[in-house]
Formats: structure tokens, C-alpha cells, sequence
């Protein structure tokens, strides 16, 4: 007798056991520790929309599904909110796998490596980011002029053609990076169960792209919703809750960026030329400082708690974290003292190294965003769209 | 003046700490032998857990009605001596064994001159809920401890009791004595046996379950009672409101098996209990729906899993999934949320409209506050070999006996109650032989 299927997802299964190991390096905490009870599952306040994980996921790290593995979309559903962890009778942590997962999967999308190590080393993150933010530094320093004068004046101090170009460069490189990703991210995740997409009309791609875009990453309705605080956490003002040091972070940075690139149009149109002093409501000065201060904000807030370790959600924090928290801290903050130092009277003479630094540091992180944490800004929309169509109403699938 | 001056002396080969049947197994098994037995018991009664069982599996007895044989015997065996409602406050070595402190509580009640007529209890006013029912029943501050207690003697709660004199006036033996002080025992004996049994694990330590904690919310040991024929309600029925419950839930592991609850061990017995009490309640109720929410289902002995087997195809649904929380609803029904593994994943809440908790079993007691033994880090009497002298203790003479050692079932506890006899017979019969050794070196 022989067994003919047309269900492509009986189709012969690869089983990899270096899986597990190679998730625990990215922080995984003990994948075989899991027995499938499924409490995890059934706590998540998110789970039953968007199909059942954290146990199936963990499930096919057990088995060794890589492939299975990496065309799940649901990796990135997860707010990281800790219920799950906090439940599991097995101190499994399958938020801390959730969390894994996600570096594990924007490292499979990258085929530089630099994911991967940025992800899995500590030493290496360490001296990776502080070598690339020295070189920067150094290369912007090798294009330094004197400068005259008692204010600080920036651009006579680094010709500004010079760091437009370079900053243009530095997003010309993030942008390659994160298209190849995400044409990677769609490959895999169409790879395994293709007949799951199928053809959908255009309404429901256009739904589909509206409810990951607008509702889930710009809106955070779900965040706010369903994780909005950590489990086991008293009752906490609308300033100290997850999902706001969440959003202070994420509006500060784009704050900033889009200061930043209006900074850059003005002076492009000759409207006004960087460096030149404006007051405090000037539109692109006031969203840059507000941007600023969000930032610095949400970024101090989330350090001090991965620190203190208080709530289940920031127990376990990987070099992943930390880079990217500590690079976007430095950015916000040496911003700040550039302001400072432009507006203060008397040139200061630390005005210029505090420059070089902030130009550095901007450039490192948008450089290295789609190879670490940042990289969710990039494969959330994609992955929860796909979700969304395969459930069809974004529900339970049936 | 120390209480200690005034003790009273008891002079035993065994000392035997605990009445469950692991205690009274033991107890009978060395005095058959000759050798003079002081069982001591915290309770007011001597009978441990097995007492207020309904049946037990695997022969599906009645519980009370192959316990009580046990528990008369012991009581009214020549070599016996039972002090229950006593406290063990220190087991200390000493030359040729050891000695230790016990404190009787006061009942409040001459144990001579009581006959258990139970008037006083008739004519107390004061209602208190029934510790023996699991809290759902009710009792008379001053009661026998409950029908098939041993001994059938009354005890006053002084914490409930209103002083309105109502059963001094009542009791026909004068046995109502308010001036009762504690009395301490001091005991002397060449061997001890742990049998300080069990502890259901809480039922309000999980966090997700908590909210759940309403009247229709209770453990296996409620369901016991309620099953039991001398129960509370006499039948089944849910405690909200006496509604007769049609779709039952079971949570398995609700107490082990949980890192979270410090529990990571199976209690075994939960497994085969849920099932027995299904199996009592598709009997009772013929038209409830029984469901059994398992990680998995442990049937560990001989004949278990044919057990499992006829409550399965007596139509009792077994649901491969860990119940993540419990949800009450306003008319009493409550929501067990699990994800249907075996299905499609997808996550439900299921209602019910009563919900049993399988409790795990916890150490009885913390032993190493009172005996000089070493407990395993969940507080269980730790045997000297795990594999090959599981009953003897790392203390020469200090043995051990039942769930005190680790969770197990009736079958186990009372196979090892009896080698646990036989441990202590062999060990007082070379102590003897060395001592007579000794005294006839001496004597040259
Ligand atoms: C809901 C439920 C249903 C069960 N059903 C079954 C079944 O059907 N079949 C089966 O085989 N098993 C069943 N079991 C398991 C069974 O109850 C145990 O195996 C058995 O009762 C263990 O007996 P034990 O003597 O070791 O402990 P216990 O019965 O706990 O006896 C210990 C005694 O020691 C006393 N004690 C404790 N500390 C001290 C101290 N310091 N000083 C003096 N006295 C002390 C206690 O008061 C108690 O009386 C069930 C368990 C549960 C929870
Ligand atoms: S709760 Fe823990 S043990 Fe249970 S399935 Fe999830 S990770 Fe595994
Ligand atoms: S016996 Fe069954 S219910 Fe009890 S802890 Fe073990 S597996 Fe869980």
C-alpha cells in the first residue's frame, strides 16, 4: 500500500540536532527543559490570535526543525511581555526562547555572519561596536579644519558636505542590508507552506499590510492591549508602563532620525544652513530635543531595569540587548551635550570630541540596525502581515 | 518548677511517630512481634489521610472500611500504646537509644471518663467548619473528631468555644474538664520509626489558578469527602450552591510537577486517584461529563494501567493538555484555559461547573525540626540508601516508613510499614545481642 498526500506540509522534514544547541547560543536558556504542556500557550495574551506559540515553536526546536522554525512568522507576534515565562512549570523561559528566537531568525537573514556573532559574543559585540564607533570617529576627525570664532561652529570645524555624504553612505549601506534581509525574511517564511498563501484579493493584502503597518507597529494596539504590564507587577502610572518606554523609545528615535534628515533638507534648500542657532520652538530643533528627551527617557528607564531584573520580562538580558540599548543611550545623550555646548555661551573646547562622538555613534547605529535588535522594525511588519492573511480575519486560524 | 519534673514516663522498645496506616502498619507489625510500641499521633484521632478517603484504588475498598480494622487493632493491641492529639518536641540520642519530649494537648476532655455518647456535642451551639471535610461540612466546637475516629472521645476547640457551659451541663460522665493543662511525656526507646506521612500541597499557591479559588474550585481531598458515604453533603453536590455538577473538570499536576510552586516532582498518587474518583463519579453521577486535563497519565503499579484503561472506555475523557488558568464566571461555572495540543493548537477556555484540583503530596511535617535525621531538600525524610535501604535512615536505630520518605500509594506505604518492622525487629534483636555480649564481657 502506499500513502499519496497533496498536504505538502507531510512532506519529508529535515531534523537538525544542532538546533538546540545553536539557539542556546543565542540565549536560549534550556530548550530540552520544555515538556510541551502548553500552559505558555494558553497564558499568552496574544496566542490565540496568532496561532499557537510559544509551545509549537519550542516544539520544533526540540525536533530539530529549522526550516519549520525559521518560516514562522510567529516568532515575531511576541511583546515579550514574560507571562509565559512566569507561568512555565518547567522554568523553560519560553520568552527568554521567543527572544532567542528572533536573533536567532534576523541572523538567518543575514549572510554577513555579523548577526550572528553581534548576537552570540559578548567580546565580540564589545570591541566590534567600540572599534567601528572609534573608526568612524577617527575617519570624520581625518576631515576636521580649524575653527575661529567664540561659538562653536560645527561645520567649520567638519566640512558638513563631508558628513552629509558620509551620512548618506551609512543609510545607502542600511538600506541594502535591511532590503536583503527582508527579501530573505519573505523567502523563508513562503518556503515551507507555500500553499498557505495562495492568491488573496487585494483588499486583504491591503488589510493585511494596513493592520501590521498602522495598527500593530505604528498604533501598538496589541501592546498596549494585552502586555501593557509586566505580570506580577503591581499597577503601574501610563510613564513606567512597558508598552510607553517602549513607545518613548521607539518615537525618540524616530524623533531624531527625522530632525536629523530635515536638518539636512534645510540646509540642502539653503533654508537654513546646520549649525546655525534657532530657538527652542523651531519646529525641527523642538522635534529633535522632544525626540531627544523621549529617547534618553525610555532608554535609561529600560536600563535600569535590565539591571535591577525585577520583572520576569528583563530577568535574562543578552549582548543583544545591551548593545543595542547602550549605543541608543550614548546617541540620545551626546546629543544633548551637543546641544548644550552649541548653545552655551562660551565655546566649550569639548564641544568638538562630543561632536565627533555623537556623528559617530548616530552612524553606528543605523549602520548596524538590521543586525541586531532594531532588525524587528523590519521583519515584525512583514512576518504579522503574513499572519494576518494566513488567518484570514486575523483571528484563530481554523 | 519545670513541667518536665512532674513528666509522665513511657519506657517503649519503638517509638512510632505518626498514625497514618504507615504508622499503624508498622506499630502492629512490631508488637505481633513482642516488642512494646508508643505510637504517637499529632491528630486527635489516629488514621492519617487513608481514614477520610472514600475508596481506594486499585481494589476500590472502601476506605474506612479496611482502615478502621487497622486503626482498632493498634489501638487495643497489648504492646500499643496510642497518645494522640500529642505533639513530638524533640527525639534526642542517648546511651542505648533515644529519649524524647512530648507534649499531650489538652482536649479539654477527662480521655477516661469520656464515652463518646456525643451528647455535648448535641448540645453545643457553636457551628464550625468540619476540618475532616475539607472545611464543607460543619461541627460543634466541642465533637469526637469525626464518626470512625479512634479513639471515640470528644475534644473541645477552646478557640471556637463560647464558654456558655452548655456541655459540661450536658455530659453525663462529668468528663468536661476546662482546667486541662498540657502534659508532658517523656519516652524513652531503643528505636524510632518515622511515619509523619503527608501534606496535600496548597491549593492557592499558583498564581493563575488563585482567581479560580471560588466554592467550585476544590482538591482531590474534598472530592474524597464528598464521595465518601458519611461525606458532608451525603452525595455529590457543588459546594456554591448544591447544584448536582454535570461537567467536571479534573487538573491534573496541579500541585507538582511545577517549577514555579517549588514542586518539581511527580506526587504520583494524583494520577490514579483522579481516575478512581472519576471512575466513583461516573457511578454516582451517570450523567456528568468527567474530564481529566493530564500532562501525561502515570499508572505506576500493577493493574494501573488497566485501571486507566476501564476508566477510558468507561467514557471518561482524558484531554492531553496543562490547564494555564482558571478563570470563575458570575453563575459559579469556571473557565479552564488550555491549548488543545492534540487538536489544531488552538487555545480555549473550557467551562465546567466544578473543578478538582489534584493536589500533589508534600512532606507531613518538617522532621528535622524535632528528630536528628537529614531531610531531602523538599523536606522528605532522606534514607540512608536510596536504593538499598530505603527505609533506613542515615541515624543508626532511626527508621522510616511511608509517605514521610517520598509520595506513594497505599499499597507502598503499607509494603513499607511492614519492612520497615521487620528493618527495626532485626536491628533491636543485634542491639540486644551486643548489649548481652557486653554485659557478659563484664562480667568476665
Ligand atoms: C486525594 C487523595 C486520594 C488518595 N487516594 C488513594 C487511593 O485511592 N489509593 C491509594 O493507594 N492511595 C491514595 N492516596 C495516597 C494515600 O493517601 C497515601 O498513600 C497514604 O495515606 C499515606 O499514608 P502515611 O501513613 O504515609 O501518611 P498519612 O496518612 O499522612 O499519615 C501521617 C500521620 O502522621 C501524623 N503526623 C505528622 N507529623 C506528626 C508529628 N510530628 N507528630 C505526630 N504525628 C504526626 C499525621 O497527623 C498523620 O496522621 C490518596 C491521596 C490523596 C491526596
Ligand atoms: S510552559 Fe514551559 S514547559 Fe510548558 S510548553 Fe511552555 S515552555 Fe514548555
Ligand atoms: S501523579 Fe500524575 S497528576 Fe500527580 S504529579 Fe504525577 S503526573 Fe502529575
Amino acid at each position: 500500500m502506499s500513502v499519496t498526500t497533496q498536504d505538502r506540509s507531510l512532506a519529508p522534514v529535515r531534523l537538525e540536532r544542532s538546533l538546540i544547541p545553536e539557539l542556546e547560543r543565542f540565549g536560549a536558556v534550556d530548550v530540552s527543559a520544555c515538556f510541551n504542556c502548553g500552559s505558555c500557550t494558553a497564558v499568552c495574551p496574544i496566542g490565540t490570535e496568532d496561532g499557537a506559540f510559544p509551545r509549537r515553536l519550542i516544539r520544533y526546536a526540540q525536533l530539530g526543525m529549522r526550516d519549520r522554525l525559521a518560516a514562522s512568522p510567529e516568532v515575531w507576534s511576541c511583546y515579550a511581555c514574560g507571562e509565559c515565562t512566569q507561568s512555565c512549570p518547567r522554568d523553560a523561559d519560553p520568552a527568554g526562547f521567543m527572544a532567542a528566537a528572533r536573533r536567532w531568525a534576523t541572523a538567518s537573514h543575514d549572510h554577513t555572519g555579523l548577526a550572528r556573532r553581534l548576537a552570540t559574543s559578548a567580546p565580540f559585540a564589545t570591541v566590534f561596536i567600540t572599534l567601528l564607533v572609534g573608526a568612524l570617529a577617527a575617519f570624520l576627525y581625518t576631515a576636521h579644519r580649524p575653527v575661529s570664532g567664540r561659538e562653536i561652529a560645527l561645520f567649520e570645524y567638519l566640512p558638513a558636505t563631508f558628513v552629509h555624504n558620509l551620512g548618506i553612505a551609512i543609510l545607502a549601506a542600511f538600506g541594502v542590508a535591511a532590503i536583503g534581509g527582508l527579501v530573505r525574511c519573505c523567502r523563508t517564511l513562503s518556503r515551507v507552506r507555500p500553499a498557505e498563501h495562495g492568491t488573496r484579493s487585494t483588499r486583504a493584502i491591503g488589510e493585511a499590510v494596513w493592520f501590521a503597518v498602522a495598527r500593530e507597529s505604528i498604533a501598538q494596539e496589541r501592546m498596549r492591549r494585552e502586555c501593557a504590564d509586566d505580570p506580577g507587577v503591581e499597577a503601574r502610572p501610563w510613564y513606567l508602563r512597558r508598552w510607553f518606554i517602549h513607545a518613548a523609545t521607539m518615537w525618540g528615535f524616530l524623533g531624531l532620525l527625522v530632525a536629523t534628515i530635515a536638518d539636512f533638507l534645510l540646509d540642502l534648500t539653503g533654508l537654513k544652513p546646520t549649525g546655525v542657532h534657532v530657538p527652542l520652538w523651531y519646529p525641527v530643533r523642538l522635534l529633535g530635543t522632544l525626540g531627544g528627551l523621549l529617547l534618553v527617557y525610555g532608554t535609561s528607564v529600560s536600563i535600569v531595569r535590565r539591571v535591577r531584573k525585577r520583572e520576569r520580562s528583563v530577568a535574562r538580558s543578552s549582548v543583544s540587548d545591551w548593545w543595542f540599548l547602550w549605543l541608543l543611550w550614548f546617541a540620545g545623550v551626546s546629543g544633548f551635550a551637543l546641544e548644550l555646548a552649541l548653545y552655551l555661551p562660551d565655546a566649550p573646547g569639548w564641544g568638538y570630541p562630543v561632536f565627533l562622538f555623537h556623528v559617530a555613534v548616530s552612524m553606528t547605529l543605523v549602520l548596524l540596525a538590521p543586525f541586531g535588535k532594531f532588525a524587528h522594525a523590519i521583519y515584525r511588519p512583514v512576518a504579522l502581515a503574513v499572519l494576518r492573511l494566513r488567518s484570514g480575519s486575523g483571528g484563530a486560524p481554523a | 518548677m519545670s513541667a518536665a519534673a512532674f513528666a509522665r514516663r513511657i519506657d517503649a522498645d519503638v517509638l512510632v511517630v505518626g498514625a497514618g496506616i504507615a504508622g499503624l502498619q508498622a506499630s502492629l507489625d512490631l508488637g505481633d512481634q513482642g516488642y512494646r510500641v508508643l505510637l504517637v499521633e499529632r491528630e486527635a484521632s489516629i488514621g492519617g489521610h487513608m481514614i477520610g478517603l472514600s475508596k481506594v484504588f486499585p481494589t476500590m475498598d472502601c476506605a474506612s472500611c479496611i482502615t478502621t480494622p487497622k486503626m482498632s487493632a493498634a489501638a487495643h493491641h497489648d504492646l500499643v500504646t496510642t497518645l494522640t492529639y500529642s505533639d513530638v518536641t524533640s527525639i534526642t540520642r542517648v546511651p542505648g537509644g533515644f529519649e524524647a519530649r512530648i507534649v499531650k494537648r489538652p482536649r479539654y476532655v477527662n480521655e477516661d471518663a469520656c464515652t463518646g455518647c456525643r451528647l455535648c456535642e448535641y448540645a453545643c451551639p457553636v457551628d464550625v467548619p468540619h476540618e475532616f471535610d475539607g472545611g464543607l461540612g460543619a461541627r460543634r466546637a466541642i465533637a469526637v473528631p469525626f464518626g470512625t475516629a479512634i479513639p471515640q472521645k470528644a475534644v473541645l476547640d477552646l478557640a471556637n468555644c463560647i464558654l456558655c457551659g452548655k456541655c459540661e451541663k450536658a455530659c453525663p460522665a462529668g468528663a468536661i474538664d476546662l482546667l486541662q493543662e498540657p502534659e508532658a511525656i517523656e519516652a524513652r526507646a531503643r528505636a524510632v520509626v518515622l511515619a509523619t506521612g503527608y501534606r496535600p500541597t496548597p491549593t492557592d499557591a499558583k498564581r493563575e489558578y488563585v482567581a479560580g479559588r471560588t466554592g467550585n474550585v476544590i482538591s482531590g481531598l474534598d472530592m474524597e469527602r464528598l464521595l465518601a458515604p458519611n461525606g458532608p453533603y451525603g452525595r455529590v453536590l457543588r459546594p456554591s450552591d448544591g447544584k448536582i455538577p454535570e461537567r467536571i473538570a479534573y487538573v491534573q499536576c496541579a500541585g507538582s510537577r511545577d517549577e514555579t510552586l517549588g514542586v518539581p516532582y511527580c506526587s504520583r498518587v494524583c494520577c490514579m486517584y483522579a481516575i478512581k474518583q472519576a471512575m466513583l463519579l461516573s457511578g454516582a453521577l451517570p450523567l456528568a461529563d468527567i474530564t481529566i486535563y493530564h500532562m501525561d497519565i502515570r499508572t505506576f503499579g500493577k493493574g494501573y494501567e488497566e485501571f486507566y484503561q476501564t476508566a477510558r472506555s468507561m467514557g471518561i475523557n482524558f484531554v492531553k493538555a496543562k490547564v494555564a488558568r482558571i478563570t470563575p464566571r458570575p453563575d459559579g461555572d469556571v473557565d479552564l484555559r488550555i491549548e488543545h495540543q492534540e487538536e489544531d493548537g488552538r487555545v480555549e477556555d473550557v467551562r465546567h461547573d466544578l473543578v478538582v484540583l489534584s493536589v500533589g503530596l508534600e512532606p507531613g511535617d518538617d522532621v528535622g525540626r524535632f528528630a536528628p535525621v537529614r531531610t531531602d531538600r523538599y523536606g522528605f525524610v532522606r534514607s540512608a540508601d536510596a536504593a538499598l535501604d530505603v527505609t533506613g535512615t542515615e541515624v543508626p536505630g532511626m527508621f522510616a516508613a511511608g509517605t514521610a520518605l517520598a509520595p506513594k500509594d497505599i499499597v507502598d506505604t503499607v509494603a513499607e510499614a511492614s519492612a520497615v518492622a521487620m528493618r527495626v525487629a532485626g536491628y533491636l534483636r543485634r542491639s540486644t545481642e551486643t548489649a548481652d555480649e557486653l554485659v557478659e564481657v563484664a562480667r568476665g
